[in-house]
């Protein structure tokens, strides 16, 4: 926190410092005013005789503080924002750097919700507590203080008041605030709740009309809502019971000092303008104590968003850069040696990998959900790093690459076709910005996309909306493979990303690829024997175990596991 | 080229498909009728008279003590002045009286708006969603999610707040300007027309300032939109931005949104903060004119020094409560643009109820026809023509095609989550209009693509049709369906909370827990649609296994891509462009050449079957 305001400091200083310049013209008013009623209309120390010349006057000099007082709050008002909004906008900005360099399994602890909060709401409430610590907590304690000195200035007396007055505020303030603070954390909880089942109903509907479960998704909507009003309401109560008790002790507190002022004034201590100024004080000073209290609630929360922020900051990617930064020998061979993966605490996912996948050679990769195939690939542009073993790229450890040479020899279409919000032509050339239009028709083409851009209204030009929702998920696999090729890779993978995708088409996309690119490696995961049927070699995995590798034809004969899985393909005569 | 920008997006409803999604953003807009939606608003509220007249109440008996409070604090001063010190025991008891019923009324009416404003919100919230479940599914298809929820969570929330803070002290405020102005008239015309001048000035201030502090802020909240919208997009697409190590250029992008969202936040800040110094400044000017005045007034021997005090508290008084209503108005009116977008979810023509006939009236065995049915989703693109089809009981039928065929549609007619535009769907003769809808998805269980789980435990996802369903019961469906040894990998088996997004699950194993959840309900109509698309085939094989055990003599309409997945089902029905172009089984098909033929060469071309 202090690395990022450091840089702001002298807004950070200047801030405060007008400040006091603000909350003492606030504080020297009264004084001013008592001097008003006691010289100028009471006339005391004149004989009794009232003076319009120190009215005026005095009047005068109450304006021209004021308005200095307001500029000061002005100026103290554009340093705290300059301070707070660029320290926010710094680490927000640090932040997101982070976020984007994390590694897979990085982001995956974090979960991409809750990161995406952080870079947003948290930063959001940091700068206001900020903003809010170098501006209204000095002002707050300006007051407080300076209201304290000046009331004991008029009369020691007065000091009795505020001495009762004070603990018995703070007692209350501490009690209800601890009572509420904790019932702030459930009232989240339970609002999540409710959105939460309100999210299920609208994703979920057509389950819900299904199933005809509407009155017990109204039930359920029922008992959160219920929950959460009840909450609110628990909060409500308790600051409604606080703040009657609150204003009473500030409304006897009043009494109080009229009538120890009126006691002094009948001594002869102190004139009838210092108990007027003494009660404005006295109301600042508590008013104050109030604002703390309250201010001690932002703060807390602001911590709480600093203490998450924190943690990405903190968090440096794991997945460092190596230096080599120059051309390999070969290109386009990955070579696994004796690798084995785990994901954080848990058991294996792969283990004693050992292959060699010569440049051009395309490989099928098959087996059972969970098997490891996506792990696979995963760990050759290093989207995780093995736990043991090595990978290797045209010869040259992944590990000794720098991250940019390193992926961009390899074109990864992932199993969850990302579509952002831009034309199709910006989406296809997302990864590379600077192709001609001619070479995103022509992966376009190759990706089998063309035919359903060309009958959309603006082809190529036609915006997507956010998520790809206006694109059925053939057309987003179609781009997001059309977004691989025309990366210029040595390296293909594709990982199930023709799922969708009825078999003509999928069968004239690898027609296409083998046609235009037979040079490059190709790696394709995939459910479906006819996929990879026509691949240099296919590979099974089961349970995390290369099983069997080979042509379709001979995998046929010499692999158990590959039958089955031809088998409950192509009909299932081998099984009962 | 087409230069013009095509704003009409997302207007073509896609079938079986989510459309929507997070990151809303709502705009303060003005209601289109304020009157109306007012008065709708104001229904709610007429259900909680006795509150509103004890919340009323205790507001102007509030403002009455808090008129009170300074004349008699200025009595109390002059008391003072004038050395009559024996007055001041009573003025005193007296004040701490009114400061008494002062604080009573701002207890009772705290109690009441909150009570007032949970209990409405409450109301609103049970109603909307009861709206919101009634809904058509051609309403969620074709609007945007995130923005039928943001009416639950933004614009209700809203209303609540402004229930609960500004009506109240909009009253109050309005109230407490007249009795002071009144007070302050009583005590001192001269005194309290200049007094006045600072409200000039504070109107001024406020006009002045809130336009440009509206344009800023609106200006602000649209860069933090796009700023959300840009972090939602790249954090959860970062395994893209990682594969084409797009990080630089995407940093870049958000640093720039982030720069002049800084940019426009400090001016906007500025401006919103530079409203305080200045109210301030202006109520201290008003207390120089008082004092000088005052004093002036004094000398002249026309008031007492106790009145100028209560002037200074009155002028306070009442700058704050100018301040404050030209904030309420705002707030109130952006409420009521969220009532009115409330109200216009609750306005939408629920789905038609159906009619009164029973599934179970209809016989054991379930029969579907199809009869000369069309369909479009938006008028004049049929997507159905003509459909034909008819499946017996007991039967399974399959549906093949390209995407867009209408596979999906023909479902979606089927379980009336859309009426076709004419032709008749038939369930053993009965048209199934005169169906009770309720008795017709009772009896039928849907697997789609999109595997829809709920934040619960397994057991209850399993149990979701049927709550009744013994845990012995479950576990058969569950080992049938080959979902058991899955499960019971899990941290807690049965009792695993899945979280919201179900992402403790693969896509696979989310689609076999639905499948599951299928069976558990026992329909007489089973219809999977993609259903077991990211399971992997051998899995798969063992899934239909069970179904073939499951669905004895029950009727199953069967979606798929691959065609291994269909093979042996009694009917194969290839669709195209909304028509159907062949039906048979698979040998038959086989034998036409066909359609079915070539997809199925495709597959496995090369390969002598």
């Amino acid at each position: 926190m202090w690395k990022y305001l450091k840089k702001y400091w002298v807004y950070a200083l200047l801030a405060p410092l007008f400040m006091i310049g603000e909350a003492g013209m606030d504080l020297l008013q009264p004084a001013l005013m008592a001097t008003i009623v006691d010289e100028g209309v009471l006339g005391i120390g004149h004989g009794g005789v009232g003076s319009m010349d120190i009215i005026l006057k005095t009047g005068a000099q109450m304006v021209a503080l004021i308005a200095l007082g307001g500029l000061c709050g002005v100026l103290s008002g554009v340093f705290s924002n300059l301070a707070a909004q660029n320290f926010g906008n710094d680490m927000r900005k640090d932040a997101f750097r982070h976020i984007i360099h994390f590694s897979f399994s990085q982001t995956d602890r974090f979960t991409t919700g809750s990161l995406i909060t952080r870079v947003t709401n948290d930063v959001t409430q940091v700068q206001s507590m900020v903003q809010m610590v170098i501006r209204g907590f000095v002002r707050t304690i300006i007051l407080f203080a300076g209201g304290i000195y000046f009331m004991l200035r008029l009369d020691l007396s007065f000091g009795v008041v505020v001495l009762c007055a004070m603990p018995m505020i703070l007692l209350v303030l501490i009690y209800f605030l601890s009572k509420i603070t904790p019932r702030f954390t459930i009232l989240q909880e339970k609002l999540d709740k409710v959105n939460n089942v309100m999210q299920e109903n609208v994703t979920g509907s057509r389950v819900v009309k299904a199933y005809v479960q509407e009155d017990y998704e109204k039930k359920r909507f029922g008992k959160a809502n219920d929950e959460l009003v009840g909450t609110q309401m628990g909060i409500l109560l308790l600051l409604n019971y606080m703040s009657p008790v609150m204003n009473i002790i500030l409304n006897l507190s009043v009494i109080a000092v009229i009538w120890v002022g009126q006691i002094r004034v009948g001594d002869g201590a102190i004139t009838p303008g210092s108990v007027m100024a003494a009660i404005t004080y006295l109301s600042q000073i508590l008013n104050a104590l109030m604002r703390l209290g309250m201010m001690y609630q932002n703060i807390s929360r602001g911590a709480a968003s600093a203490r998450r922020l924190r943690e990405v900051i903190d968090t440096e990617p794991e997945i460092r850069d190596g230096s080599f930064d120059g051309e390999p020998q070969i290109h386009g061979q990955v070579e696994f040696r004796n690798v084995t993966f785990a994901y954080p605490e848990r058991d294996p996912i792969l283990s004693g990998i050992d292959l060699v996948i010569p440049p051009g050679e395309t490989v099928g990769i098959l087996g059972m959900t969970g098997s490891g195939k996506t792990s696979l690939v995963n760990l050759i542009p290093r989207f995780y790093d093995a736990t043991e073993g090595t990978v290797l790229l045209d010869g040259v450890d992944v590990k000794e690459y720098t991250l940019a040479n390193l992926r961009g020899r390899i074109a990864c279409s992932l199993q969850k076709s990302e579509i952002f919000q831009d034309t199709i032509a910006g989406n296809i050339s997302w990864g590379r910005p600077e192709a001609s239009e001619e070479e995103i028709c022509h992966a376009a083409q190759i990706a089998q996309a063309t035919e359903f851009i060309d009958i959309k209204e603006h082809g190529m030009a036609e915006p997507v909306a956010q998520s790809g929702h206006s694109l059925s998920g053939g057309q987003k696999q179609r781009l997001a493979i059309a977004r691989a090729v025309l990366k210029d890779a040595e390296v293909l993978i594709f990982d199930d990303t023709t799922s969708a995708l009825d078999l003509k088409t999928e069968a004239r996309l690898y027609e296409a690829l083998q046609k235009e690119y037979p040079e490059k490696t190709k790696i394709i995961i995939a459910q479906r024997i006819a996929s990879v049927k026509n691949a240099d070699r296919i590979l099974v995995l089961e349970d995390g175990h290369l099983a069997a590798q080979g042509r379709h034809e001979d995998l046929l004969q010499t692999s158990r596991i590959y039958k089955e899985i031809y088998d409950s393909q192509m009909g299932g005569e081998s099984h009962g | 080229m087409a230069e013009n920008k095509s704003t009409a997006m997302n207007t073509v409803p896609m079938p079986g498909r989510r459309g929507g999604g997070p990151g809303s953003r709502v705009e303060v807009q003005k209601a289109k009728d304020s009157k109306g939606t007012l008065k709708r608003l104001l229904t709610y509220f007429a259900a909680e008279k006795r509150r509103v007249v004890l919340l009323l109440a205790a507001v102007a008996a509030g403002v009455l003590c808090g008129i009170l409070a300074p004349d008699l604090q200025s009595k109390a001063i002059d008391a003072i002045a004038d050395r009559r010190f024996d007055q001041l025991p009573g003025i005193l008891v007296i004040m701490a009286a009114v400061y008494l019923v002062s604080c009573f009324t701002s207890f009772v009416q705290g109690l009441q708006s909150a009570h007032l404003s949970q209990g409405t919100v409450r109301r609103m919230r049970e109603d909307l969603f009861r709206c919101i479940v009634g809904l058509p599914i051609g309403y969620l298809d074709t609007h945007p999610h995130g923005d039928i929820m943001s009416r639950m969570t933004n614009d209700v929330e809203n209303i609540s707040t402004t229930v609960s803070q500004s009506v109240s002290s909009l009253f109050s405020g309005v109230l407490m300007v007249i009795g002071t102005v009144g007070m302050m008239i009583y005590l001192c015309p001269p005194l309290a027309a200049l007094s006045c001048t600072t409200v000039i000035l504070t109107a001024v201030a406020t006009k002045f300032l809130s336009a440009a502090m509206r344009k800023a802020y609106r200006k602000r909240q649209a860069l933090l939109g796009s700023l959300n919208g840009t972090v939602e997009e790249m954090v959860s697409g970062y395994h893209t931005v990682a594969a084409y190590e797009r990080e630089e250029a995407v940093i870049r992008q958000f640093e720039a949104i982030s720069d002049e969202l800084t940019g426009v936040g400090i001016k906007a800040e500025v401006l919103g903060g530079s409203m305080g110094p200045l109210m301030n400044l202006i109520n201290n000017i008003g207390f120089v004119i008082i004092a000088a005045f005052g004093g002036y007034f004094a000398l002249r021997g026309m008031i007492s020094i106790g009145v100028i005090s209560a002037f200074i508290i009155y002028a306070k008084q009442f700058g704050r409560p100018i301040d404050e209503i030209a904030q309420v108005w705002g707030q109130i009116q952006t409420a009521i643009a969220g009532a009115e977008r409330v109200f216009g979810i609750m306005d939408v023509e629920p789905e038609q109820p159906g009619g009164t006939l029973k599934m179970e009236a209809l016989g054991e065995e379930v029969e579907i026809t199809f009869e000369h049915v069309n369909f479009s989703y938006v008028p004049g693109q049929r997507v159905l023509h003509d459909f034909n089809l008819t499946v017996k009981p007991g039967q399974k039928i399959a549906l093949v095609g390209s995407t867009g065929s209408g596979k999906t549609t023909a479902v979606n007619l089927l379980m009336r989550f859309y009426e076709p535009d004419d032709g008749t769907i038939r369930i053993n003769g009965t048209d199934i209009r005169q169906i009770d809808r309720d008795s017709l998805r009772d009896a039928t269980a849907i697997v789609l693509q999109d595997t829809v789980l709920f934040a619960d435990t397994v057991r209850n996802n399993l149990k979701y049709a049927d709550r009744s369903v013994t845990d012995g019961e479950m576990f058969s469906f569950a080992v049938k369906s080959n979902v058991d040894r899955m499960i019971r990998k899990l941290e807690k088996g049965y009792s695993t909370m899945l979280t919201a997004d179900g992402d403790n699950l693969s896509e696979g194993q989310k689609q076999l827990l639905s499948i599951t959840r299928a069976f558990v309900s026992k329909p007489r109509i089973l219809i999977l649609d993609e259903a077991t698309s990211n399971v992997d085939t051998r899995t798969e094989k063992n899934i239909q296994d069970a179904m073939v055990k499951l669905m004895q003599g029950r009727t199953s309409l069967v979606i798929a891509h691959r065609l291994s997945t269909i093979r042996d089902a009694d009917v194969i029905v290839v669709m195209d462009q909304g028509r159907i172009v062949e039906q048979g089984n698979h040998e038959s098909l086989l034998a036409q050449k066909g359609k079915y033929y070539e997809l199925y060469m495709t597959q496995f071309a090369g390969q002598s079957t």
